[in-house]
């Protein structure tokens, strides 16, 4: 059995409804989804209203103002998580350095940033906004996705035959690596990324919720990138191979799909989105840390687990309902129990359903 | 001018400097000459210590105070302050290969060996104090007087200020320890005095980062606020160093009407980034910190939101008229230092290890006239004179005037106000917390 995410579920559309494929895939999965939508506005304003009980005069704007804060950190665990779906979809491989491909994102944004003045051009208006992102992320995504095929042909490939174990210790070896190397580099202390300036205006307040630009920008990126990858497995040649590949890697090969391309361009794409998360991160926060990858890998790996590892369309629900978990368990038991409580919720998944949220049963190869 | 005796700096490393006792100097005035005139026919060598972190991690801050007290020795000796008696110096060093830093074991090991030495009269230090917490009981089962130039931690010796600590259970002794450092209960009443008289807060919401420090200073901060009228809105929210997004809370804070942040802890747990990230989340009220916010990591971590962000530290004790003499003094015995060490300005602490030797010297003197310019034989004795003489002692030194109240805290309690302007710390006010607890401005 293949991992459920790569394999295509939803028919393409036809007619009118391919002018405009994510209004209607939009609309399609709210009406199917009704009463879980109803549920979750019904228990949000469950908790409002307690929050209101326990001493909070605004409950409810706080409701909805943590629903904000869930959503832009959960886009960020999203775009890592699927990442880590993907490897693991494809060799079955929990890619330990994912996390610090990430941070070596974050950096390599501030070295186009200052390499292009684009901290200026972005602060200049609209256009140089724009423009600056236009830039920063294509080739910051372009430098990271070869960042992290140069990690698999050099640590993983040569191991694929090898016993589980011994791709995995390579790859927390990689992940020492990077740290090591960010760590030497940069310095153990947060670094400035400069971009306070780029994306400051408030776009409008809802019910006393104040949402800015930048926290529109980071959910519509998150889920912008989700959609792009959806359509380029589902519909290209190359999106193929890759499915062909996760589900049957020997019989891809029979077929004459070449499995290292595959692999290498699964490895570009995951580490595509890490840096797309890296650059919404370094915006929305302002700064970077050699080992910031680190922590957020091991959350966004919880993720991709909670929504059912190997499952794209899992990692990307693990990502933003872990970034629930972690905010409203903040706002409700206490900040100090967030990550508590992110692994609390996948010990009890994992007890209950061992595959995930939206996994199914992977066969372990013999 | 300073001229080392030929041969007397050739081994290299700072315990083997910190260790030289026989330098000359010609030159300079120590706050503690005034001549041995009554002990004139005193005769002996007493040893007096240091005990601080001098090597690893903590290269960068003990060796300074080490500097300062063997510079109070020198110059004591120079100046026949203890007449015909003379003060040996000795150096000890708390740091350990495993901690690479301060150690509270090794600290534990270093004064029980001094403790047994029965030349020892007392010891400038321990640095941390966690370090402290392993040598008090030690120090007072042995009446082997500790005077610390650096523990703020007022667990060690107010009862009921630390929940992690049992202070009483540390004196197994006599009260041998004493400092010349203000502690964070000083510091949490200063704070708590700026939030409610001068930033007019009425409702604050507080951070801290579940540490020994920073979670002490807001639970002692929360306790003054109050009492000062001041309300806590939210549950105050305690949270691990590795945090990096603090919206949830701001957010409570920002809905809860909160008119002030306050964080305890270090900035290398946060204090910059809460300011940070303060804006995004619609919260455009003051933010204050403690000692710990105060440091340019802070305006690195906050960007371009550093800007009025408000905290309290030691006081600037390099811009303190009293203690002008004392740098100049420091950089001329150490001039043949390689950088920092020869610079007594580039840890705050270097005054109050000079300070802390030269009250250690002056009480020595008074328990010495007091019986009648002979060393006790019984060290014991020599060493409960000491205590007795320390309890009552006044001394203007450096970084000001100290006295120990029973505890054996400094009376010396001046914090400074600083505020972030134009992206840097700039000095506001001096404030300085009363025996009953009154706060006032002092420049």
């Amino acid at each position: 059995m293949a991992p459920a995410g790569l394999v295509p579920r939803v028919r393409r559309p036809t007619g009118a409804g391919r002018a405009i494929p994510v209004l209607r895939g939009m609309y399609r999965w709210a009406s199917g989804n009704f009463p879980a939508i109803l549920l979750l506005v019904i228990a949000l304003t469950v908790i409002g209203v307690f929050l209101q009980g326990q001493g909070h005069d605004q409950g409810l704007t706080l409701m909805g103002l943590q629903l904000r804060n869930a959503l832009v950190l959960g886009a960020i665990y999203a775009l890592v998580a699927i990442g880590y779906t993907m490897v693991y979809g494809i060799i079955e491989l929990i890619n330990f350095a994912h996390g610090d491909v990430f941070t070596a994102s974050g950096f390599y944004a501030i070295l186009i940033a200052t390499l292009f003045g684009l901290n200026g051009l972005a602060a200049g208006g609209p256009g140089g906004l724009v423009l600056a992102l236009l830039i920063l992320f294509p080739v910051v995504m372009l430098m990271s996705g070869l960042t992290g095929m140069i990690i698999e042909r050099v640590a993983y490939r040569r191991l694929r035959s090898s016993p589980r174990l011994a791709p995995l210790i390579t790859a927390i070896g990689v992940s020492f690596f990077l740290e090591g190397f960010m760590l030497t580099r940069a310095g153990p202390d947060n670094v400035p990324t400069g971009r306070s300036a780029w994306i400051t205006t408030h776009a409008f307040t809802f019910g006393g919720v104040s949402v800015s630009w930048k926290d529109i920008f980071v959910v519509a990126v998150a889920l912008g990138l989700m959609f792009a990858l959806g359509a380029f497995i589902r519909g290209t040649r190359l999106g193929k191979a890759m499915r062909s590949t996760a589900q049957d890697r020997d019989a891809a090969l029979l077929c004459g799909i070449n499995i290292n391309r595959t692999i290498s361009v699964t490895f570009f794409i995951g580490s595509a989105l890490a840096a797309a998360a890296a650059i919404v991160y370094t915006i929305n926060l302002e700064f970077i840390q050699w080992n910031l990858g680190y922590r957020l890998g091991i959350i966004a790996f919880t993720a991709a687990v909670l929504g059912g590892i190997g499952n794209i369309v899992g990692a990307g629900l693990g990502g933003f309902l872990i970034g629930a978990i972690y905010v409203f368990g903040g706002q409700l038991v206490g900040g100090e129990w967030s990550e508590a409580l992110i692994f609390a919720v996948l010990v009890i998944i994992l007890t209950f359903r061992p595959v995930g949220l939206l996994g199914v049963e992977v066969t372990t190869r013999a | 001018m300073y001229k080392p005796k030929a041969g007397a700096l050739s081994v290299a490393g700072i315990a083997s400097l910190a260790v030289l006792s026989a330098c000359g100097t010609t030159g300079g005035g120590g706050p503690t000459s005034g001549g041995g005139g009554a002990l004139g026919s005193c005769r002996g060598t007493i040893t007096v210590a240091t005990d601080l972190p001098l090597t690893g991690g903590d290269a960068t801050d003990g060796p300074f105070p080490a500097y300062g007290a063997q510079l109070a020795v020198t110059q004591a000796n120079d100046h026949h302050t203890l007449g015909g008696c003379r003060l040996k110096y000795v150096s000890k060093d708390d740091s350990s290969v495993a901690q690479n830093g301060h150690d509270p074991a090794q600290g534990a090991a270093n004064i029980t060996a001094l403790a047994a030495d029965s030349s020892v009269i007392g010891v400038v230090g321990p640095f941390n104090s966690s370090v402290a917490l392993t040598e008090i009981p030690i120090a007072s089962q042995n009446h082997l007087p500790l005077i610390s130039p650096a523990n703020t931690n007022p667990g060690l010796t107010q009862p009921g200020t630390n929940p992690a600590i049992d202070t009483n259970a540390l004196y197994k002794g006599v009260h041998s320890y004493f400092r010349v450092i203000a502690t964070d209960t000083d510091q949490a009443e200063i704070l708590a005095y700026v939030a409610t008289k001068e930033l007019s807060a009425t409702k604050a919401f507080l951070f801290d980062d579940q540490q020994t420090y920073g979670k002490g200073l807001r639970l002692l901060f929360q306790k003054f606020y109050t009492q000062d009228g001041g309300t806590v809105v939210g549950s105050p929210a305690s949270l691990p160093s590795s945090t990096k997004t603090f919206s949830t809370q701001l957010g409570e804070a920002s809905t809860d009407g909160a008119k002030l942040v306050f964080f305890g802890g270090t900035t290398g747990n946060g204090c910059g980034l809460v300011r940070g990230q303060m804006a995004a989340a619609g919260l455009t009220v003051p933010f204050l910190g403690g000692d710990g916010c105060e440091d340019t990591k802070f305006l690195t971590d906050a960007g371009a939101n550093a800007n009025g962000a408000e905290a309290t530290s030691a006081p600037d004790v390099t811009k303190l008229a009293s203690a002008a003499t004392f740098y100049s003094d420091y950089a001329a015995a150490y001039s043949n230092l390689t950088a920092p060490y020869n610079d007594g300005k580039k840890e705050p602490y270097t005054a109050y290890g000079y300070d802390a030797m030269n009250i250690l010297i002056k009480a020595i003197k008074a328990a010495l006239i007091n019986n009648h310019a002979k060393v006790p034989a019984d060290i014991m004795t020599f060493r409960d004179d000491v205590i007795t003489q320390l309890h009552s002692v006044s001394y203007d030194g450096a970084i000001g005037h100290t006295t120990f109240d029973t505890n054996g805290d400094t009376t010396n309690t001046g914090f400074t106000l600083y505020q972030v302007q134009s992206g840097a710390w700039a000095t506001k006010e001096t404030l300085a917390v009363d025996t009953s607890g009154n706060v006032s401005v002092k420049s």
